[in-house]
């Protein structure tokens, strides 16, 4: 640290949270080893110590899916399980407490998204995640509540997944069975050829899931804030956003699509400490 | 309170594995069907299981389990000629009549079960096709509504299924519906599977036996010779419950 015009700035910082990228890895390998293991069962074969759970038993949007059977007749989604509805439960305390951590630290579709956005950061440099004009990407960002409601609904009146035969995670992680739609497989080609445009786009435009954790910004505990009296306005937080959150501008992060990734704050691209930090307190 | 990266790192890890292992230690952890569907929970059934609940990774036997319906009898309705019909998972059904052109898979078998015993079922809005041989046992018991005639009528499909994609290894013969149809005479070679087809209720049976109802796939005069009963004297009498079953 050193203090320059009555300023304390870090010189050598880290210009990303490193250890995020690790739990992203860590939940990326362990769905693939459940999705692959799950396909070796049902051939009779399998890698011990690690269950035949399928991938819908241990993801936590099936709970949501489910909740309506679940609340008016007791049953479950077909295919859900309900490790799903634990899962589900756990999330939302999360999202309650620290914003869609999910969405940035674990979900293994937004990893996949990030990685392949690392080849549009190279290949676009600045232009990267800032190709669709501000007012269409204004309106697109309401599309996944649309797709939300779309999703419960059909689930509701057939008590069938439906949305499987469009989902790029299942797709994800089952492109090698019989069982993955084509609609899905090529709703995953375009959110991974998009992704090198746009950074997360199915998390911003299409999730379902994003948009129901997404609302839990509106009143989590934790939150992103920005103290005015140390900032230097350089824009870096904003710039760095994966979400195109205009952190600059903002003392408390509120934004409907924040991820709680902290790429934004002191301890990664805002240079001057304590300025952009992840607090239930208030900042000076 | 401020968070930095590695303390909230360490929070979802132990929010998701640590809840992960407490529902464990709860039981709430289930990652698989117990294949026992859930139970009515109010009403005339209540406490009963709900056919609604059968999912494709239920085997017949599964269904049996639950159901007061065989795993013969199911092998039956839709044409499956394997050697131990109790462990064919419904779910291989759609494959199976994958080139007919209409989907028969697990909701078939739902409605199948759910109007042999008798239980209720919400076919509103649904198309449920089911193969020629099922709905003729159903109609053979004799317990419909007329609606539910109705409702059979209109989406019963005559399916000549290829036996070859069919896991064949067969001892139950499978009926077709003109088998089932053209006679109805007890014989020695009659299975206590047919009788029930044919509409003769288990309680009949059992009272005229004087003993549980044997395996469906035991045929009559093998269980009589084998328990001391008289065939010549059963079977007059098995046949006049077939008549009155079958007017």
């Amino acid at each position: 640290m050193v203090t320059l015009f009555g300023k304390r700035i870090r010189l050598f910082r880290p210009r990303t949270i490193w250890i995020r990228r690790i739990v992203q890895w860590f939940f990326f390998l362990l769905i693939a080893s459940i999705a692959i293991n799950h396909t070796l069962v049902e051939n009779d074969m399998g890698i011990p110590l690690l269950g035949s759970a399928s991938l819908h038993a241990v993801c936590p949007f099936g709970g949501v899916e489910t909740l309506y059977t679940f609340a008016t007749g007791g049953l479950l989604v077909k295919k859900i399980h309900d490790s799903s509805l634990v899962l589900a439960a756990i999330v939302l305390l999360l999202s309650i407490l620290f914003g869609p951590v999910f969405c940035g630290w674990v979900c293994p579709l937004g990893t996949v998204q990030e990685w392949t956005g690392k080849l549009g950061r190279k290949l676009f440099k600045r232009r990267y995640n800032h190709f669709v004009p501000v007012k269409i990407d204004n309106i697109l960002r309401y599309m996944r509540y649309g797709i939300l409601v779309w999703v419960l609904y059909v689930t509701a009146k057939s008590g069938m997944l439906v949305f499987e035969a469009y989902d790029p995670y299942f797709a994800l992680f089952n492109f090698w069975s019989t069982d993955v739609a084509w609609s899905a497989l090529a709703i995953l080609g375009i959110t991974l050829t998009l992704s090198v445009f746009v950074e997360r786009p199915w998390c911003k435009y299409a999730c379902p899931y994003g948009a129901v954790l997404g609302v839990t910004n509106l009143f989590r505990v934790f939150s992103i804030k920005r103290a005015e009296s140390t900032c230097k306005a350089d824009g870096a937080c904003s710039i760095m956003c994966p979400m195109n959150i205009e952190v600059d501008t903002k003392t408390v992060v509120r934004d409907h699509q924040c991820i709680s990734c902290l790429e934004c704050t002191s301890e990664a691209i805002c240079p001057v400490a304590k300025t952009v930090v992840f607090t239930s307190g208030g900042v000076k | 309170m401020t968070l930095t990266a590695k303390p909230l790192a360490l929070i979802i890890l132990v929010f998701l594995l640590g809840g992960i292992a407490f529902s464990s230690a709860m039981g709430w952890w289930q990652t698989e069907s117990t294949k026992i569907p859930v139970t009515f929970s109010e009403g005339e059934f209540a406490g009963q299981a709900n056919p609604v609940d059968i999912r494709g990774s239920y085997t017949f036997g599964d269904i049996a389990n639950s159901f007061n319906v065989t795993p013969e009898i199911l092998a039956q309705a839709f044409g499956i000629t394997e050697t131990e019909p109790a462990s064919f998972a419904i779910k291989e059904l759609e494959t199976i009549y994958l080139d007919s052109g209409f989907e028969i898979g697990t909701a078939s078998v739902r409605l199948f079960v759910a109007y042999y015993t008798g239980l209720p079922f919400d076919t509103t809005g649904q198309e449920i096709y089911m193969p020629r041989s099922a709905t003729d046992i159903l109609l053979a018991k004799g317990n419909l509504t007329a609606e539910q005639i109705a409702y059979l009528e209109k989406y019963t499909v005559d399916i000549g299924l290829n036996t070859e994609s069919v896991i064949v290894s067969t001892s139950v013969p499978v009926q077709t519906s003109s088998e089932i149809s053209e006679e109805y005479i007890v014989k020695g070679k009659t299975t206590f599977g047919e009788l029930i087809t044919w509409g003769v209720s288990q309680a009949v049976i059992e009272a005229l036996i004087n003993a549980p109802l044997p395996d469906s796939a035991t045929t009559v005069k093998d269980y009589a010779s084998a328990n001391g009963l008289d065939f010549e004297t059963l079977k007059p009498a098995l046949q006049a419950e077939v008549d009155k079953a079958r007017p």
